[in-house]
């Protein structure tokens, strides 16, 4: 049990020791320490899954009938995971990275913080827990979005900051009432929902279930509450919008499986009108994220447009709410994840290498380094979906899903609008990979030089691709996890 | 409803002194206008007060021929009320006026719009 | 009668007795008298929570030798023991954190009047606590007016001045209407104990007599503690007032004299007129509406303020907006919620002022927030203390304010007639919080561009405060303050309980 303390209190310590002590004379000793706090963070969290057990720990009372208390199960060990390796592999590229940019040693700070808090929220067991680091989250994630003190990123991040606050405070009603319906606040597969309390209040539970979607969803940037995303991750610096795009935003995802599955429960939701509304929210996002990151010229917005598109398809899983496409929602988790790292960091190599932001000033790039870009273009067919990808298979759950839910309209509508929004990412994505390797007849070869970046970064971005290929190719044991995980909570 | 506020006329009274003595602490700009109206205001409360502890045909409530009977004497406890409520409105008057005379020595005028507009000139 | 008993009528009069004794004294041995009076009274209040919570029940305390319907009385309750212990300690905090901007800004030779007007300050607010008579009540709110006023102009110029000439207006409109009720109820009920008109009031309602008599006396007393302690339309006064008088001055005028006036009425509330003929009034409606409407203008105000000081000032609208809310609700969940927040805001709006001016003052005293960039790494304590203050303040869980927050939710939950205004007023508010709080922290963690840093070099005057081992003392113990009431809040909120449940 104290591993899981040891989890979420030692990254957030080792953090705020970075944050306070003086600036080390040597770069390297921050590096090194920095390192070995997140290698130890990592360590502890595999502790923390491994030996943690299924029981619940009690870190405090914030009042008599609201402990703050951490479990473990399923899902949380799907997205503490995910959170460890990309958390490892966006700091090791960091290292790198951030010697261009200032202020290093707060960057780790927070970085750490962020890194305690998110575990914290994959391992929180009940929702008032979840919900005060779900504002940590915000609030230390806020630090790394205004990194370089520009006007702009302090704007964005201050976007971010309301935008995030007031999704909390929307979905913060939902707890009063789960409170009051509820056997229990503490998470629990299918619901806690108590129905002799519930009767006769169905209605307005519902309304505060869809609060709790609509707020939690801003985090997930879910329309019509996306527009923050797009103007926060890319301000941050590569580092942190890789971890931004790919583990923050899932703190969203998690929040909504942890209010639809665990709290509401899919019995109380399925077949009202919060679904509905909830579906056609989230096919609206994924196609209007995917229009949006056609028409960006910026390559980092276009990512982050992307991502608000991808974490709609996961939003969309969860909705349908039945087996195969939870499964695939979840299994997409991993692929986005993955895939939306390695792709911010590429992004973040060609600007460390060059300096260039715009999509059109990246003819030729894959010429000038073509390991970046070859990573780059595998990565992209697994978000585009081209079998044997991992997007692949979470998308033929999703869709599968979706076709076997009876949902009128939607159940076919979904799965048009999945085929539609792939083919738009790959207009988005794959444009870059073909101007970059086939610059075309007037490119000026002379002028190429070749700009690989250190291996210290090169590292991280092979290994999320190889990750994400593997997530296509092996699936078997992931798809297995979840199915058993299905069962629980379907 | 009308007779009751013909026998009652001390009260009636009162109550209108008060909301004049109200008003005039809240619209009058003057300040010492201000203070009149506060002075009217509490005036008003201890005419409230007295007439409430009078009773018809009673005495003062000060034994001199040694009737200890009750039924002689007036309620006495709002005559006390009065008298306290006298020295509290008494130094609360002398706050003002204190004020007062501090302002208009720095300011010269005893409108407190124009005081406030002239501090905001002055960018204080 | 246990020795216990007499601790309320001593801490009173000691204090009141140090103000007598200070006038004679030079100003720092006003100050040590001022300080050894605030902690002893603390230390009596608590001697005398513990020993309450052991008995299980209030008393009462005959002062001078008449009995019941005639003599005055004191009352003592674990509500009211807690709420004294708690004035007593931010009392002393606040004059820690302001103690040397206080030498700064105030003449030497008045520094002992200061401590005088502290000393009645400290007495009215117990005697307001701890009276069970209600004229003694008026008299000792009309006392607390008049040091309130020398508060906020102990420190000399225009503003000061102006500020205090209309925060007396203000309270003698208050006051006026206040008395006007308690003359009124004297007229209906013949008696001036609390515990007296209690009873007679329950026979009045439950005979249907002097029905609009008795409604218009409880809107005056309401409507008149409602302008003291500065409800939304009666604010205009409070920015000023806060605004610009010494720091030690707003932290208590913000933090305690509002609360003296709203824990009175809550005493009204509950040990006058009772809550059940209360509930029936429409006055509660009233200040439940008005709450509501605090808590969004004073906000929105907040917002459009360009002066830390003011802004924090206005932000104490909203604030006691979300009290009256708790009060307006008319349950005992509300009204716990409103005691609690009564302490949660008490404990951290001072913190504000305190770290506030740590800030202007490394700031060339500037309280602009232009001028405020950076302020954060020129003092990093107050840095630290103004963002856990903000952070309470916007309810993140760990500090206070959420658990206030917390609990008013559960409250309106409870009351289905006004769970949604209070729910989306709630929200709303609560993000508009957020909004002026993360701007200034934002602001005040921004770094100076290294072009106009020459400027930010004035001198070690400037610098002299961030030092100040008793500033900074206050300010860890302010904070330590909040993070207690927000992580384990339990034991409060049971103890509100208890109070509550000992008042009526």
């Amino acid at each position: 049990m104290r591993y899981i303390a040891l989890s979420i209190l030692f990254p957030i310590a080792a953090g705020v020791y970075l944050l306070v002590r003086k600036e080390p004379k040597n770069r390297k000793v921050l590096l090194a320490m920095t390192g070995v706090f997140l290698l130890l963070s990592a360590f502890w969290a595999a502790l923390a899954i491994c030996l943690g057990g299924k029981g619940m720990y009690t870190l405090f009372n914030l009042t008599d009938r609201l402990p703050i208390l951490f479990k473990i199960d399923e899902v949380s060990i799907l997205f503490s995971v995910l959170a460890a390796v990309i958390f490892l592999c966006a700091g090791s590229f960091s290292f790198v990275y951030m010697k261009h940019e200032q202020k290093e040693k707060r960057f780790y700070g927070y970085y750490l913080i962020v890194m305690g808090v998110f575990t914290a929220l994959c391992f929180a067991g009940n929702l008032i827990t979840f919900y005060l680091f779900f504002e940590l989250l915000t609030l230390s994630s806020f630090p790394l979005v205004l990194h370089n003190g520009k006007k702009e990123s302090v704007m964005a991040a201050l976007k971010y900051l309301f935008y995030s606050l007031s999704g909390a405070y929307l979905s913060l009603f939902g707890l009063y009432f789960v409170e009051k319906y509820g056997n229990t606040l503490t998470f629990s597969a299918g619901g806690v929902i108590s129905e002799q309390a519930a009767a006769g209040h169905g209605g307005i539970l519902l309304v505060t279930a869809f609060f709790m979607l609509l707020g939690f969803g801003v985090k997930a940037g879910m329309f019509p509450m996306h527009s923050w995303l797009s103007t926060a991750h890319p301000a941050a610096p590569a580092p942190a919008s890789a971890v931004l795009s790919a583990v923050i935003v899932k703190a969203g995802v998690l929040a909504l499986v942890r209010v639809v599955f665990y709290s509401y429960g899919v019995s109380f939701l399925r077949g009202t009108w919060v679904q509905s509304a909830w579906l056609v929210l989230t096919l609206l996002t994924i196609f209007m994220g995917s229009m949006l990151a056609c028409r960006e010229p910026v390559l980092k917005k276009r990512l982050a447009f992307s991502t608000i598109s991808q974490v709609s398809y996961i939003l969309f899983g969860l909705a349908v709410m039945n087996g195969d496409s939870i499964a695939g929602g979840l299994f997409h988790v991993l692929c986005h994840g993955f895939v939306k790292a390695a792709l911010f960091l590429c992004a973040g190599v060609i600007i460390y290498a060059t300096g260039k932001t715009r999509v059109e000033e990246l003819r030729g790039i894959g010429k000038e380094m073509p390991f970046t870009m070859c990573c780059y273009t595998v990565v992209s067919l697994g978000l585009i979906g081209i079998p044997p990808m991992g997007g692949f298979i979470s998308k033929w759950y999703l869709a599968q899903g979706a076709l076997s839910s009876g949902i009128r309209v939607i159940g076919w509508l979904g799965p048009v609008v999945l085929l539609i929004s792939a083919l738009l990412t790959a207009g988005y994505l794959l444009p870059i990979s073909v101007h970059g390797f086939l610059p075309g007849e007037d490119y000026d070869y002379g002028k190429l030089q070749k700009k690989e970046p250190p291996l210290l970064m090169r590292v991280p971005i092979l290994v999320l691709t190889v990750l994400s290929v593997a997530m296509g190719l092996l699936p078997g044991r992931v798809l297995d996890y979840l199915q058993q995980l299905m069962e629980k909570i379907v | 409803m009308g007779g009751n506020l013909l026998t009652n006329y001390g009260e009636a009274v009162a109550m209108v002194l008060f909301v004049i003595g109200f008003m005039n602490l809240l619209l009058q700009k003057n300040l010492i206008k201000k203070i009149i109206g506060l002075n009217i205001m509490d005036s008003a409360v201890y005419l409230f007060l007295a007439e409430k502890g009078y009773i018809n045909g009673r005495v003062v409530p000060i034994i001199v021929d040694g009737i200890q009977e009750a039924e002689t004497y007036i309620n006495p406890i709002p005559s006390g009320l009065v008298l306290t409520g006298i020295v509290v409105s008494v130094s609360v008057s002398a706050l003002m006026l204190s004020l007062t005379i501090r302002l208009y020595k720095r300011y010269h005028t005893l409108d407190l719009d124009e005081i406030s507009m002239r501090l905001r000139k002055e960018g204080l | 009668m246990d020795f216990v008993q007499n601790f309320p009528f001593f801490s009173i009069i000691l204090s009141m007795l140090s103000g007598i004794i200070s006038s004679v004294l030079p100003g720092k041995a006003a100050k040590w008298v001022n300080t050894a009076v605030i902690f002893i009274s603390g230390v009596l209040s608590w001697v005398l929570l513990l020993y309450l919570m052991r008995k299980g029940e209030s008393y009462t305390y005959m002062m001078g030798h008449f009995p019941a319907p005639w003599g005055n009385e004191i009352r003592a309750g674990v509500l009211e023991a807690g709420t004294a212990l708690f004035f007593c300690i931010i009392m002393l905090l606040s004059l820690f954190g302001g103690r040397k901007k206080l030498e700064e800004e105030v003449d030497s030779e008045k520094h002992n009047l200061y401590y005088i007007l502290m000393d009645l300050m400290l007495s009215s607010l117990l005697a307001l606590v701890y009276t069970n008579d209600l004229f003694t009540a008026y008299v000792f709110v009309e006392i607390n007016t008049i040091a309130a006023c020398g508060l906020i102009m102990i420190r000399q110029n225009g503003r000061t001045i102006e500020a205090a000439v209309r925060y007396m207006i203000m309270s003698l409109l208050g006051s006026g209407l206040l008395l006007m009720g308690i003359c009124m109820l004297y007229d209906l009920t013949g008696h001036l104990l609390m515990s007296n008109i209690h009873e007679q009031v329950k026979a009045l309602a439950s005979s249907g007599q002097y029905r609009t008599p008795l409604l218009v006396t409880i809107a005056l007393m309401s409507v008149g503690l409602a302008i003291k302690s500065a409800l939304f339309p009666f604010h205009a006064w409070l920015p000023d007032a806060y605004g610009y008088s010494t720091v030690s001055s707003a932290a208590v005028l913000s933090s305690l004299v509002s609360k003296g006036y709203i824990f009175l009425l809550m005493k009204i509330v509950y040990r006058v007129i009772g809550v059940t003929v209360f509930d029936d009034s429409r006055i509660i409606d009233v200040l439940f509406v008005f709450g509501l409407m605090g808590m969004i203008f004073g906000s929105l105000s907040a917002i459009r303020e360009n002066d830390i000081r003011r802004m924090i000032a206005y932000s104490s609208v909203a604030q006691i907006g979300y009290i009256y809310m708790g009060i307006g609700m008319g349950t005992e969940a509300g009204m716990a919620a409103s005691v609690f927040h009564i302490l949660s805001h008490a404990a951290t709006k001072s913190l504000l002022f305190v770290a506030a001016i740590g800030l202007t003052d490394v700031s060339k005293g500037s309280r602009k927030f232009i001028d405020l960039t950076g302020a954060a790494y020129r003092n990093k304590w107050a840095g630290v203390a103004f963002t856990v203050g903000s952070l309470s303040m916007v309810g993140v869980p760990l500090f206070s304010g959420f658990i206030s927050k917390l609990l008013f939710a559960q409250a309106a939950v409870q009351n289905s007639g006004k769970m949604l205004p209070a729910l989306i007023v709630l929200g709303i508010s609560t993000i508009l919080n957020a909004i002026y709080f993360m701007k200034t922290v934002i602001r005040i963690y921004t770094p100076v561009d290294s072009i106009n840093n020459t400027a930010d070099t004035a001198g070690d005057m400037v610098y002299a405060y961030k030092n100040r081992r008793s500033y900074t003392t206050a300010l860890i113990c302010f904070t330590i303050l909040n993070v207690i009431l927000g992580v384990s809040s339990q034991p409060v909120v049971d103890l509100i309980g208890q109070g509550l449940a000992m008042f009526s």
